[in-house]
């Protein structure tokens, strides 16, 4: 069985290409019965998000798969397959792990880390398993790189820390205040930027957020159109902003509003409660020397922007680390793939025992009249001496090193037991006659597919 | 006796440095169980010491050690059980393993004088010892807490901030540890000051029982410095910083009079 990888991502499609062969549109599940009903393929899963469409398999013939898949990408989104060529790629065998390994650990994403593609390949695994297209080696890659992504979150920073001025801004308001449902955020300026931030605010789960404008009609408008925000008129900014934890500045003034002798009267009425400014006004809103004054904590876009390359450039810091654990991870995948080649001549070889282990109790029980507990007893002694026998050759079959050993192995196997004589469905195939005992999906139940 | 559990404190203080640069969930969990034994251990070292001289062993200055030792990793796993966070645990455990030598390197089990009988004693004694654990833990949770605050203001954010929670938790936190020490540090002041009125006055240790006394002095100025972070500091605007660094000086007072003054320096605690 080999694994087949055929897809476009970020890194190889302009986005109206991804747009095309989004299958979400389309939907996954329809676009896997109609992988399934063409029969190149043993098992197939689809993986599609706004930055990559890909499609993973499992097959027998390579070449063939190939070919129907990305004849599939073309008829199924209805893209000429000259438009689609350059921008693919094709992936098989170990190298689809380790694409997909990366992929969930968000090393191959756009932003590298981000946390929402592991989810994603969730989902992706969850309507195969739906539509009843992902089988045992999908299964068993899926849920490997489940394992890797959270290795590479828990053990690496490469997920660490913001990575876009409006989540650097919520993570340092949440490292000075904890939790920020009970805080309250005042936005001054009712502009574009000040709607967008207080919104941003509420998807963060702020419920207090109030709009201080100079036109008390426009903080109303924007107050209403964000929706559970209030408006405070500017006459009332001092006392607005000795109630409140979080203050957003946003407006067009050619000079600071906030300057740092207002803010320390402001702050002796606050007491020791801290102070979060957020100036994202160019001019500055606030005198740059406000963020002296103690339990005050002033950003702007600059400091934010700095704050977030930090964290890119720390992320970056830890690919190599990430990387290692890939590696670790496609290794082990390997040795499973591996062991699992030998899994139809073990078969094979313990059916083999099987039938003599019967005939020679068959022939016993002919010739001597045994009562039935002694036949048990018999019965249980010969099955026991099988397993026993058969156990170490399985282990070592399994735990075979390289990648030739095992075909060699169960070559040797196959001539000194007689295997593909002795088993009832040989695969036909040349290379390894041996007896097709692990069933992909389409061909186990192909009602299901739709062909 | 003391040397089993010193052994687990240094490779739990190993586990949870680790745990706190690289973040792995199984090293803090093994930090954790290495500091839960070193507990047991030593609860078990107490409790032998106490069968076999008949009182729990904190009438001098080595045993008082010890004890408090064992209260400070006890109040410790309370507080990371309750609040699951292990980033004070480095700091902790440092102060645990640096005290827990002094027992170690000095295996004396000071013996009770006829002149501390009673359970006044005890009540004093065992108060103050809860008290400086809380403070303990009052201090190392506002040394993290600075950390924090330094490197948000100086808009560089590291180290720390990856690996700290919340100003807000800590300050908190440390509110938290200051008040209750503080309670206890008033019950074994009071009750120390009705122990020593009561107290034959004919020992020279009870005449020297004044405020002039450093031991006793210290403990007041301590009392006051705390007093003003309970009562005082929030009020004029000291909160944040300010109150973190209270809580590191009233500390440093009762590790002063704790270690140097009482065993060089006072004439009344030299029991």
């Amino acid at each position: 069985m080999h694994l087949l990888l055929v897809g476009i991502s970020h890194k190889t499609a302009p986005v109206e290409l991804r747009e095309r062969l989004d299958f979400q549109a389309r939907g996954v599940e329809g676009a896997l019965r109609a992988i399934g009903a063409r029969g190149a393929t043993r098992e197939a899963l689809v993986l599609s998000t706004c930055n990559r469409a890909e499609v993973y398999a499992a097959c027998e013939d390579l070449s063939a798969a190939r070919t129907d898949l990305i004849a599939f990408l073309s008829e199924f989104h209805a893209v000429e397959h000259a438009a689609i060529a350059p921008h693919l790629y094709e992936l098989t065998d170990l190298d689809v792990a380790r694409h997909l390994f990366r992929v969930s650990s968000g090393l191959d994403s756009l932003v590298v880390g981000e946390p929402q593609i592991l989810g994603q390949v969730k989902d992706a695994h969850s309507a195969a398993t739906t539509a009843h297209t992902s089988g045992a080696v999908l299964n068993r890659l899926f849920h490997s790189s489940f394992a890797v992504g959270k290795r590479v979150r828990t053990e690496t920073g490469l997920g660490a820390g913001a990575v876009s001025i409006s989540f650097a801004a919520v993570s340092l308001a949440r490292k000075i205040f904890g939790n920020l449902d009970a805080r309250n955020v005042v936005v001054i300026g009712a502009g574009e930027m000040g709607k967008l931030t207080a919104r941003h605010m509420r998807s963060q789960g702020v419920d207090r957020v109030t709009i201080v404008s100079r036109s008390m009609s426009n903080a109303a408008r924007t107050a209403e159109a964000i929706g559970g925000a209030s408006a405070a008129p500017w006459e009332d900014l001092d006392a607005v902003l000795g109630a409140s934890d979080i203050v957003i500045t946003a407006t067009g003034a050619a000079s600071p509003i906030l300057t740092k002798a207002r803010i320390e009267s402001i702050m002796r009425a606050r007491r020791s409660r801290p102070l979060f400014i957020i100036d994202i006004a160019l001019p500055r809103d606030v005198e740059a020397a406000a963020g002296e004054i103690e339990q005050v904590f002033l950003y702007n876009i600059d400091d934010l922007q700095a704050t977030v390359r930090e964290n890119l450039a720390r992320r970056e810091s830890e690919v190599t680390r990430a990387e290692t654990i890939v590696g670790e991870e496609v290794d082990k995948f390997a040795a499973w793939l591996r062991s699992r080649g030998a899994v139809p001549t073990i078969v094979a070889l313990r059916q083999n025992f099987e039938a003599i282990r019967r005939s020679e109790l068959e022939r016993l029980l002919k010739v001597s009249s045994l009562p039935p507990e002694s036949r048990a007893r018999v019965e249980e002694i010969t099955r026991l001496l099988v397993e026993k026998l058969l156990l170490t050759p399985t282990e070592q079959l399994k735990a075979l090193g390289d990648a030739d050993t095992p075909a060699s192995y169960t070559e040797a196997l196959t001539r000194l037991f007689a295997l593909h004589a002795a088993a009832p469905s040989s695969s036909g195939d040349a290379e390894s006659p041996r007896p097709r005992v692990v069933e992909g999906p389409f061909n186990r139940s192909s009602s299901k597919t739709g062909s | 006796m003391q040397l089993i559990p010193l052994v687990l404190y240094v490779t739990a203080f190993a586990a949870y440095v680790w745990h706190f640069a690289k973040r792995q969930p199984t090293v803090g969990r093994t930090a954790t169980t290495l500091l839960v034994a070193g507990a047991l251990a030593h609860t078990f070292a107490i409790g032998m010491q106490t069968v076999a001289i008949g009182h729990i062993p904190f009438a001098g200055p080595t045993s008082a050690i010890g004890t408090f030792v064992w209260m400070l990793a006890l109040a410790y796993l309370y507080m990371e059980m309750t609040t699951e966070e292990r980033a004070m645990g480095p700091m902790i455990l440092l102060l645990i393993v640096a005290l827990q030598t002094i027992p170690v390197l000095r295996p004396v089990i000071e013996d009770r004088d006829a002149v501390l009988q009673g359970p006044l004693f005890g009540v004093h004694v065992s108060s103050l010892l809860f008290a400086y654990a809380s403070f303990a833990l009052a201090c190392m949770i506002g040394i993290t807490y600075v950390l924090l605050f330094k490197e948000i203001k100086a808009k560089h954010l590291g180290f720390f901030y990856a690996r700290l929670p919340s100003l807000q938790i800590l300050d908190s936190m440390n509110q938290q540890a200051t008040i209750l020490g503080w309670v206890f540090l008033t019950i074994g002041l009071i009750v120390g000051w009705i122990w020593a009125v009561q107290a034959p006055a004919t020992d020279p240790r009870v005449q020297a029982m004044q405020l002039q006394d450093p031991k006793i002095f210290l403990a007041v100025v301590c009392w006051a410095v705390y007093s003003f972070e309970v009562f005082g500091a929030r009020r004029i605007g000291w909160g944040g910083r300010r109150t973190a660094y209270l809580s590191a000086i009233g500390f440093a007072i009762v590790l002063l009079n704790f270690v140097p003054v009482g065993y060089f320096l006072t004439r009344s605690h030299n029991f």
